[in-house]
């Protein structure tokens, strides 16, 4: 049953008691609050999302409302995770940006069993393109736009890969623009289903893009790797794709990763397995369109 | 009705006491167990003892790989704790002092059953006081710094403090806990620290030593029931629980020695309540007169309260449900910790200094922790 198959008042009932469980690619998390405003935005944006109310959740995470001893005037928003706080409030407005941090960081620093590549990952012919972070490159910005025209999302932040197999997993969740793509991508794409914007985070301004319904809903489906692709957004650059050596492939990939140093070995053998098994570029771009048609050209030669 | 009440003890005590039950565990079951014992840091110890009964096929997959993680990190950390114990050894190549290994890191070396799924977040060492100013710049020399420490945390650990304020590597983020005696010097226990050093145990191949079994066992008990304020130790009695099981089934005197060092040293009473709750708590086999060989033991009222106190403690809150009980168990012991470790004088202001600060500053320090 998905989330839009519940009247909000269920949905908000769950959130406040028991705990909302919704189905996030291969994991399971518990999501609880009794902050409406919250609840109205979740109900919007996880539509789609399968709910797990039966099943066992591996992530408890709480936004509670607090004042402060220092300031008790002012409400302000905490996540909690298992009852412990990683970090401090925030402003109330900013309660969906702090969850979904949340969720992250509770993956990040809880999941050893698959490595967790810093990288957006999107599918396209039953095998899975990895873009992993360069420097200010804008890879939710171009995950959001191949995500709708025509790729599959798996994610706009972690590459899952079960190191042995070198299986990846879909982990399709809410993708945080920030500050400038919001306006890029609402002229671009202007079906796209986004959140309100939410100022001065400490991130700039945020608003959260809706992953299409299919790709919540094929997230059980899960691909090898055969592209590896480093973007970079510079303006008005012309398109260039260029081949990288395997080496440098490597390099950037591993010190990149969320996990790499824990998992050891497993982990140096599983990148250097997933180099050798994909063809690694660089990416410049500027204009959608030609990221776009070139990308496609790319998965359609080989 | 006070088994009722405290569901959630019974469901991570039974795991690890009786692993077979778990195969009757419902999946609500499995998820607060997970839970629990991640928060009292045993999810490395619940795998290990899931597959040494043969049980680990049988676990949910949800909880298996939550499980596999934690021996994943388990694993890194004990290899950063043995790394950095190898680049202090290297660091302290020339010069001659007696450097022993203590908690996980020791435990390890001593090849504790269970051992390698134990979280050890930082490396313990003892070393003699008189080498102390030396060691400690030295290692500084080549690398080690202290984190930035105000000068009330500094006073702290230099005057009545067991050990030096940590020291951690520029390079790295271990960090390394440099111990001259086992209890706090404003404590009245006073241990004779010379006594462990003649018993200690030289690793082969090395020139690192480990406590003696029975000061492993003391010093583990001491550990938790002098220096710590027991709130989600379970952890802790756990080890102790595993070293009794482990060294007392191995040589026939351990009984009469482990007695016999707690009567030498004067810390019977602190024995005595790592042997009670160890035994009320994990079923530990104690041989049935040990405990009346002990020259002092906690008087009537101290036992009853502790006996309320410390399990309330020892387990962790329902993530979900905290008992406001447990909670005022947890303030109770909090202030006990205090006040056997620090004479009133010392303590009352103590206590005021860490109420303020932590009403008025945002950012945790280190000894607000203590």
């Amino acid at each position: 049953m998905m989330v839009n198959q519940i009247p909000f008042e269920e949905f908000h009932m769950l959130l406040s008691k028991q705990g909302l469980r919704v189905a996030v690619g291969p994991f399971n998390i518990c999501i609880h609050t009794t902050h409406k405003p919250l609840a109205t935005k979740l109900y919007m944006l996880y539509r789609h999302y399968r709910l797990a109310q039966d099943e066992i959740a591996e992530f408890h995470v709480r936004i509670v409302i607090e004042r402060s001893f220092s300031n008790p005037l002012t409400r302000k928003v905490r996540f909690l995770l298992d009852g412990q706080s990683p970090f401090e409030s925030f402003p109330l407005e900013q309660a969906l940006a702090v969850l979904e941090w949340g969720i992250n960081l509770a993956i990040a620093v809880r999941v050893n069993h698959l490595l967790l590549l810093h990288s957006a990952v999107v599918e396209k012919n039953g095998h899975v393109i990895l873009l992993p972070a360069w420097p200010g490159s804008g890879k939710t910005t171009l995950c959001t736009v191949l995500t709708h025209r025509g790729f599959r999302l798996f994610s706009d932040e972690f590459g899952l890969m079960e190191p042995h197999q070198g299986i990846f997993y879909p982990i399709p969740r809410l993708m945080p623009l920030k500050n400038e793509s919001i306006e890029a991508i609402r002229n671009y794409l202007p079906e796209v289903v986004m959140g309100q914007l939410i100022p001065n985070t400490q991130k700039g301004t945020v608003a959260h893009v809706c992953p299409s319904k299919e790709s919540i809903q094929l997230s059980k489906q899960v691909a090898k790797a055969k592209w590896i692709i480093f973007p970079k957004w510079i303006a008005n650059a012309p398109l260039k794709i260029e081949a990288l050596s395997d080496a440098q492939a490597f390099m950037l990939l591993a010190s990149n990763a969320f996990n790499y140093e824990v998992l050891g070995a497993t982990a140096f053998q599983a990148v250097t397995h997933l180099i050798s098994s994909c063809n690694s570029y660089k990416l410049v771009y500027s204009d959608f369109d030609e990221v776009i048609a070139a990308l496609k050209k790319l998965v359609d030669e080989v | 009705m006070k088994s009722n009440q405290i569901r959630h003890h019974q469901i991570l005590q039974q795991a690890l006491l009786y692993p077979e039950r778990l195969i009757g565990y419902s999946d609500a079951e499995w998820e607060l167990l997970i839970r629990l014992a991640r928060r009292v840091k045993l999810l490395g110890r619940l795998a290990l003892t899931l597959k040494a009964n043969g049980l680990w096929e049988k676990v949910p997959p949800r909880i298996a790989s939550q499980l596999k993680s934690a021996l994943v990190q388990i694993k890194k950390m004990q290899q950063l704790a043995h790394w950095e114990l190898n680049r202090i050894l290297w660091a302290l190549e020339d010069f001659d002092t007696s450097i022993i290994v203590l908690k996980g890191a020791a435990y390890g070396l001593a090849n504790l059953p269970y051992s390698e799924g134990r979280l050890s977040v930082d490396l313990d060492i003892l070393v003699p006081k008189n080498d102390l100013a030396d060691i400690e710049s030295l290692l500084m020399i080549k690398g080690w710094q202290h984190r930035t420490l105000s000068a009330y945390d500094e006073h702290y650990y230099r005057v009545w403090s067991h050990e030096i304020p940590p020291l951690v590597h520029a390079e790295r983020a271990t960090e390394v806990d440099i111990h001259h005696t086992l209890t706090p010097l404003t404590s009245r226990l006073k241990i004779d620290i010379k006594l462990l050093f003649d018993a200690a145990i030289p690793i082969k191949n090395t020139r690192i030593k480990t406590l003696c079994p029975v000061d492993m066992v003391i010093h583990c008990a001491v550990n938790l029931f002098q220096n710590n304020e027991i709130a989600n130790d379970l952890r802790d009695l756990l080890d102790l629980h595993d070293l009794i099981v482990f060294l007392g089934t191995k040589e026939p005197e351990f009984w009469m020695q482990l007695t016999d060092r707690a009567n030498q040293l004067q810390l019977g009473h602190i024995l005595f309540y790592g042997l009670y709750f160890s035994q009320n708590i994990f079923k530990t086999p104690v041989p049935t007169g040990v405990v009346d060989r002990l020259h002092s033991k906690p008087n009537f009222m101290k036992r009853w309260a502790m006996r309320w106190l410390v399990p309330l403690a020892l387990f962790p809150q329902h993530p979900d449900k905290p008992m406001e009980s447990a909670a005022l168990a947890r303030h109770l012991l909090y202030l006990r910790s205090h006040f056997i470790r620090m004479p009133l004088y010392i303590l009352l202001p103590h206590l005021c200094y860490k109420t303020l600060r932590g009403l008025f500053m945002k950012k945790h320090s280190i000894a607000q922790q203590r």
